[in-house]
């Protein structure tokens, strides 16, 4: 309530007495752009979400050390696990390690076409969470917090830094899943319902049966003109009872709302219409491929709400038919990472071509991770297990260091040993590359004043560019 | 491990202190100043742990004591150092061999640490002492009966309540608006009190009542009407955080909690005294059973104030969920019933109330010796559902269940064993098949190859254990050795067919249910020998005769339970692996004092009930009395309803609030009787209207000096929609989803019903709490998660594109512009179906020149024109 409290605060502020010259400012009181706290390359953010948690050590973590020791029991006492029942011994990784680019950073060859950008990453190899359970690590890393119902990071990122672009949504999430956390990872939680991210389609449903990216886009009956013809009478009752109250600060924004409605109509649909996307970026995302068009199809949205000035762009690799457990793989680590990275990598890798081609790519932070790692003990014999302890994730774009490793793990890939970058870390850091001090950027509920950050969280200056 | 005392540390060692100091001081502390303190000081505190103090090393690390005295292989910090477990420190490399030699003799000597001034006085308390300011804390302070303000304009006062209100407006040199017309304060009073706008029978009998009366007549017809329930009992729900499911991680419903819905709205319409309905709700399982019932059901499914909470029923830290749920309890009920964020105190003493972790843990203590779940093991730990029936009955029931569950398990034993002799059948002729998918082989049962032509069909999956058959086929009889082999080995050691560690992934897929050795589908039963066609038809008529004599189902409710009380302590840090102080059960002594009664036996719910409700506590009148104001005035006399502490806000009329809280007391807390206090006041009855002078000098209304305007509810929105078309269905509780008992469906399963899929009251419809239905989130619902004081009113582009676009909005606009007659009767007739009120002649004209122009067929412009109302301020605020 004291939102609302303070927003009729700040509206009275920028609307005393005004007629319609105020409307503008009045509309900027939730959404429009805000300056950060201090100048950032980062504009916005596009996170690419691996539900279910990718391998470190199949990944971006070469292990020599799990070569030599394969088979052999785990030499330290193992931490509390998923399936506390069923890990065994040691397990090598079933792909080869090479080093790519002037860098010479190390990747699997799960993905061919990602390590033709390996100057581009920014690796982070000793990610922490405090959950062991897909729920709790996946609210933690989209809210910071594994127990308590928080706003998620788009809106807190919204919160702070209001929208370039009224016209669309300020946060979109593509195809989220509703399993583990459901709505909460997108929620804005305390924060006001201006903030909450716009979720298109669900996770599970194929990319070409989501007819209406955005709920109640298209109007089913009438025409343009007919629309707008209505609207106008819209208006002038609703400008008549906001005369009649005095120019009343909340009847005022509803007029306003209306208008950006209006415009939203047009240009929601043709942010999400590819139609004018020429073939060969279609196919550099993978669209012409069964195995890749739909995380292509995600892809190449993002990059289009990013060219949009949308804030804070997720995309999702979920579960779900064609998908079956995603990177979550308890058992049969080859035949799941195999595909699930075939799934994934050549969209990747056209994503970050496509916002550098497009200039974007300096003006934006790409984050790529999961929920938590795996194992480096095999789970049901060929399988790997939860990992929170020490994993990987990666940047690339605006404001990170190129071709750069961050932080380790030990030599078995089990504990981030070097640089532990956990959870709160990696949310100050993401805040900080978009010219927010994660310490002020706090809002009050309940009595008290909250961060996405809780009472941690330190910014890993050594990644910075 | 055993923490290490202070006694250890000073008395043992006070001989050789000199000696002690001086190694301490030459050799030990340099260490720890250089290799640990940069991350494990007073301020850092890496891990919980503190290195530089004597107190801060025998509080040792979040995961426990750190160096237990004297004794080498059981203090952590030598693992630690010596590089000897998996947390290695200090994490940028190893210290010299003559460092860690150094920290072993040190712990080997009684790890002692020369005391400072400044601790060795640093012994706790025996009583919490409070300041004054804490003391005399104004919410923390008894119920005062104020005396009425003096005020100037003797006319306007028509209750107690004005004469507080018109004393600060007269204070700052402003009037009350004038009296709202009947027209506007019947549609205010409806929604205020039902949700539902007035229908027309009910505002003419309003309009023709010229007597006095007439206000207090239409107060009382609302607060008689059962939808009274249905929208004061949803303020309830919110406060309450009611959902129908666990939300956080795995989202499994939550069956039977529309029962306390159900019993929130029947609270509300019965006017339940609130300190009773408190009561019930922490614990009603443990008040006297009504006469002539089995059970107390009004009082267990009450508790489902406690239950409903969101869980993270996946947590593997079992202990850590089980205080999560322990501390979301305290959160509730706290911010609910005493207006206190007593749960800020899980970790350190509360930051600005004075509630100390001792406070906490001490609450705690009750509702974590309260049955919180049935099972907490597993992957899932299990829910607990209260049978509602007497226990015999209940008993009867589990047992029926489980001899179904016994008998099924016979025939699924009979059918493994036919899948197992399908196997065995088949084994010698593996080989052959699997060749049989390259080189035709007419011996070779057409229906049978086809499955395994199906399995072994190259995909884009990798599957590493089929390469050697893609590589040569020759490798069959391989593959049908290994098959033979494991079936042996599975066996003998009497293992199913699970995959388990180091198993061979071909067999368990070969004889999964979708691979090739699986029973023939879709009719295995031709396969059944005839021996075991008999068994399973004997045991299934068995099945069916067990079925037949099936109790019924008995209800069951979401609802908390007594358990084996437990012996609290405090947690350091809210940590459960460092143990602090013991706590008895026990209320916070800033309010409840530090004499109080101990609670010897059962959990304590009983006792903090009683404490709750009773009257000498001065928080819970207070706080639902701001509840109530709030309800009717849009914000609360203090507007932070769930934080009255010392970091919420102050009530902006503290002698109101008290007078309020008095008579709420003294009207038996009667719910309904304080609506009539509200509402039959010239400050309720005012008009909405504002002029420059009231915006400028109470900008906020906080004096009241007008009557202020608020939207809709999403409740008000979609139930004010079905009535336009005489949709809306005024059947009163149950449930809305189907079936009882948990399901776990993931995605689309877990899809809350679609509002526009009921035609029933929207507190009805069922509420995922991970996927809340988009038509809550857009108007501003909350989230269900956690305790609710207010709703906020957002105005985004989303809520415009609902009036102009959605089809929910369209069909009743439809509806309403196809019915019959003349253009300006219907006109007239729309106004009056949407707004509840006749328009002004200027608005005719409007309506019948727009209808005129529309560019486009005279059906669709009527559809048009009504949604223009249902899209105007007029339908969506209440003035």
């Amino acid at each position: 309530m004291s939102t609302n409290m303070n927003r009729r605060h700040l509206l009275r502020r920028v609307a005393c007495g005004f007629g319609l010259l105020g409307l503008d400012s009045l509309l900027s009181a939730q959404l429009a752009p805000k300056v950060p706290h201090f100048p950032a390359k980062a504009k916005r953010v596009i996170f690419l979400f691996m539900h279910g948690g990718p391998s470190a050590m199949d990944t971006f973590d070469p292990k020599p050390r799990l070569i030599v020791d394969h088979g052999k029991p785990l030499p330290f006492k193992r931490p509390l696990t998923f399936a506390e029942g069923s890990t065994g011994n040691l397990l090598k990784s079933p792909w080869e390690f090479r080093q790519y680019g002037q860098s010479g950073i190390p990747i699997s060859s799960l993905f061919p076409h990602l390590s033709r950008h390996a100057d581009d990453l920014c690796i982070i190899r000793s990610m922490v969470g405090d959950s062991v359970a897909h729920g709790g690590a996946t609210l933690q890393l989209h809210t910071g917090s594994n127990t308590f119902t928080r706003p998620s990071m788009g809106s807190w990122v919204v919160y702070g830094l209001g929208t370039e672009n009224q016209n669309l949504p300020a946060y979109i999430t593509l195809k989220p899943g509703l399993s583990h956390g459901g709505a909460k990872k997108w929620s804005s939680g305390f924060l006001p319902a201006a903030y909450q991210g716009t979720a298109v389609g669900l996770g599970g449903m194929p990319f070409d049966k989501i007819s209406e990216p955005i709920e109640h886009l298209q109007n089913l009956g009438l025409s343009p003109t007919q629309q707008r013809y209505e609207l106008d009478m819209i208006q002038k009752m609703n400008r008549a009872s906001a005369d009649r109250f005095q120019h009343d600060p909340e009847l005022e924004a509803r007029i306003q709302s209306f208008e950006l409605a209006f415009r939203m109509q047009t240009e929601a649909p043709e942010a999400f219409d590819l139609t004018k996307e020429s073939a060969a970026t279609k196919a550099m995302y993978g669209l012409d491929a069964p195995e890749t068009n739909d995380f292509g199809w995600q892809c190449l949205m993002a990059r289009r709400l990013a060219q949009r000035d949308v804030r804070f762009i997720q995309i999702n690799h979920e579960y779900g038919p064609g998908n079956e457990v995603g990177w979550d793989a308890h058992s049969e680590l080859v035949r799941l990472h195999t595909r699930t990275a075939l799934q994934v990598d050549q969209p990747i890798a056209a994503l970050l071509t496509d916002l550098k081609a497009h200039g974007l790519l300096d003006s934006t932070l790409v984050v790529w991770g999961g929920e938590f790692g795996r194992t480096p003990i095999a789970e049901s014999g060929d399988g790997r297990d939860h990992n929170p302890y020490g994993y990987t994730i990666w940047m690339a774009g605006a404001g990170v260091k190129k071709g750069f490793i961050y932080g380790a793990t030990d030599e078995f890939g089990y504990y981030a040993t070097e640089d532990r970058m956990h959870i709160h870390d990696l949310h100050a850091t993401m805040l900080h590359l978009l010219g927010l001090r994660h310490e002020n950027l706090t809002f009050s509920y309940g009595g008290r004043p909250f961060r996405l950050t809780d009472v941690a969280g330190h910014v890993a200056t050594k990644l910075l560019a | 491990m055993r923490l290490i005392g202070p006694l250890l540390l000073f008395v043992a060692v006070a001989g050789a202190q000199s000696s002690s100091d001086e190694f301490f001081e030459r050799s030990v502390r340099p260490i720890l100043a250089g290799r640990c303190q940069a991350c494990h000081n007073a301020k850092t505190a890496s891990a919980g742990l503190n290195l530089t103090s004597a107190s801060g090393l025998r509080h040792g690390a979040d995961t426990g004591p750190v160096v237990t005295s004297g004794d080498v292989a059981n203090s952590r910090l030598l693992q630690v150092v010596g590089y000897l477990e998996r947390l290695k420190m200090p994490p940028t490399g190893k210290l010299p061999d003559a460092e860690i030699a150094t920290l072993r003799s040190w712990v080997q000597r009684g790890a002692y640490w020369p005391a400072q001034p400044n601790e060795t006085a640093a012994s706790a308390p025996a009583k919490k002492v409070y300041t004054r300011a804490q003391k005399e804390f104004w919410s923390f302070r008894p119920l005062r009966s104020p005396t009425l303000p003096s005020v100037k304009d003797q006319a306007w006062p028509i209750s107690p309540v004005d004469r507080f209100i018109l004393a600060e407006l007269e204070a700052q040199q402003l009037t009350p608006s004038a009296p709202a017309d009947k027209l506007t304060l019947l549609r205010r009073a409806s929604l205020d009190l039902t949700g539902l706008p007035p229908g027309a029978g009910e505002v003419a009998a309003f309009l023709a009542d010229k007597s006095p009366q007439a206000f207090a007549a239409v107060v009382d017809r609302l607060l008689a009407s059962p939808r009274y329930g249905e929208k004061w009992g949803r303020h309830w729900l919110d406060v309450a955080r009611y959902a129908d499911s666990t939300g956080a991680d795995e989202d499994y419903r939550y069956p039977h909690a529309w029962r306390y819905r159900d019993y929130v709205i029947n609270s509300f319409n019965a006017d339940v005294p609130y300190n009773q309905f408190v009561r019930e709700q922490i614990a009603g399982d443990l008040l006297p059973t009504p006469p002539g019932e089995a059970v107390n059901t009004a009082g267990i499914i009450a508790t489902g104030f406690l239950a409903l909470g969101p869980k993270l029923v996946a947590e593997q830290d079992k202990v850590k969920m089980f205080y999560d749920i322990v501390d979301e309890q305290i959160d509730v009920a706290g911010k609910a019933i005493l207006g206190l964020t007593i749960s800020c105190a899980r970790c350190h003493d509360h930051k600005f109330d004075p509630v100390s972790t001792k406070d906490y843990y001490s609450l705690a203590s009750i509702f974590a010796s309260t049955k919180q779940l049935a099972k907490i093991e597993g992957t899932v730990s299990e829910l607990y559902f209260a049978p509602l029936v007497a226990k015999p009955i209940a008993d009867e029931y589990r047992a029926h269940q489980g001899r179904l569950a016994a008998k099924q398990a016979e025939i699924n034993k009979i059918i493994a064993g036919e899948a197992r002799r399908f196997q065995a059948m088949q084994a010698p002729r593996l080989a052959e098949f699997m060749l049989g998918t390259q080189v035709p082989n007419p011996s070779l049962d057409p229906a049978q190859l086809a499955r395994w032509v199906a399995y072994l069909k190259p995909t884009n999956e990798r599957r590493p254990h089929l390469d050697r058959f893609y590589e040569s086929s020759a490798s069959a009889a391989l593959y049908q050795a290994e098959f033979i082999a494991e079936a042996a080995r599975r066996q003998q050691a009497a293992l199913g067919t699970k995959f388990l560690a180091g198993d061979n992934r071909f067999y368990t897929e070969v004889v999964s249910a979708k691979g090739p050795l699986s029973l023939p589908t879709p009719n295995p039963e031709a396969f059944y020998s005839a021996a075991a066609r008999q068994q399973i038809a004997d045991l299934t008529a068995e099945l069916k005769l067990i079925k037949a004599a099936a109790p019924p189902e008995p209800p069951f409710a979401c609802a908390v339970a007594e358990d084996q009380p437990v012996r609290q302590r405090v947690f350091l840090r809210g940590n459960p692996e460092s143990k602090g102080e013991p706590v008895e059960k026990r209320f916070p002594t800033i309010l409840a004092g530090e004499d109080q009664p101990r609670i010897a036996t059962g959990s304590g719910r009983l006792e903090l009930a009683n404490w709750l409700a009773d009257p000498a506590n001065p928080l819970p009148a207070r706080v639902m009395a701001n509840r109530l104001w709030q309800g009717h005035f849009g914000q609360g006399l203090v507007r932070t309803p769930n934080n009255f502490g010392f970091a919420g806000e102050r009530p902006s009329h503290p002698a109101l609030l008290d007078w309020l809280a008095s008579q709420f007391i003294r009207e038996g807390w009667s719910v309904k009787q304080m609506h009539r206090t509200l509402m039959l006041s010239s400050a309720y009855q005012m008009s909405a209207a504002v002029t420059p002078l009231k915006r400028e000098k109470d900008p906020d209304n906080r004096l009241l000096s007008r009557f202020p305007i608020r939207r809709k509810t999403v409740e008000e929105i979609r139930d004010s929609l079905l009535l336009l078309d005489g949709s809306l269905d005024l059947t009163m509780g149950g449930s809305l989803q189907s079936g009882a008992g948990t399901d776990n469906e993931f995605s689309d399963g877990r899809k809350s019903i679609h509002p526009d899929a009921s035609s029933r009251r929207t507190v009805y419809l069922s509420l995922r709490r991970s996927n809340l239905a988009t038509l809550f989130t857009l108007f501003d619902f909350g989230d269900a998660t956690t305790s609710t004081e207010t709703r906020s009113e957002t105005n985004v582009a989303p809520q415009a594109l609902y009036m102009m676009n959605s089809k929910f909005v369209a069909d009743r606009a439809a509806a309403l512009g196809a019915s019959a007659g003349d253009s300006e009767r219907k006109v007239r007739q729309a106004f009056q179906a949407i707004l509840g009120q006749p328009p002004s002649p200027g608005q005719v004209g409007d309506a019948l020149t727009y209808l005129s122009k529309f560019p486009g067929p005279t059906s669709l412009a009527w559809t048009s024109h009504c949604r223009t109302l249902i899209a105007s301020n007029d339908f969506l605020y209440v003035y």
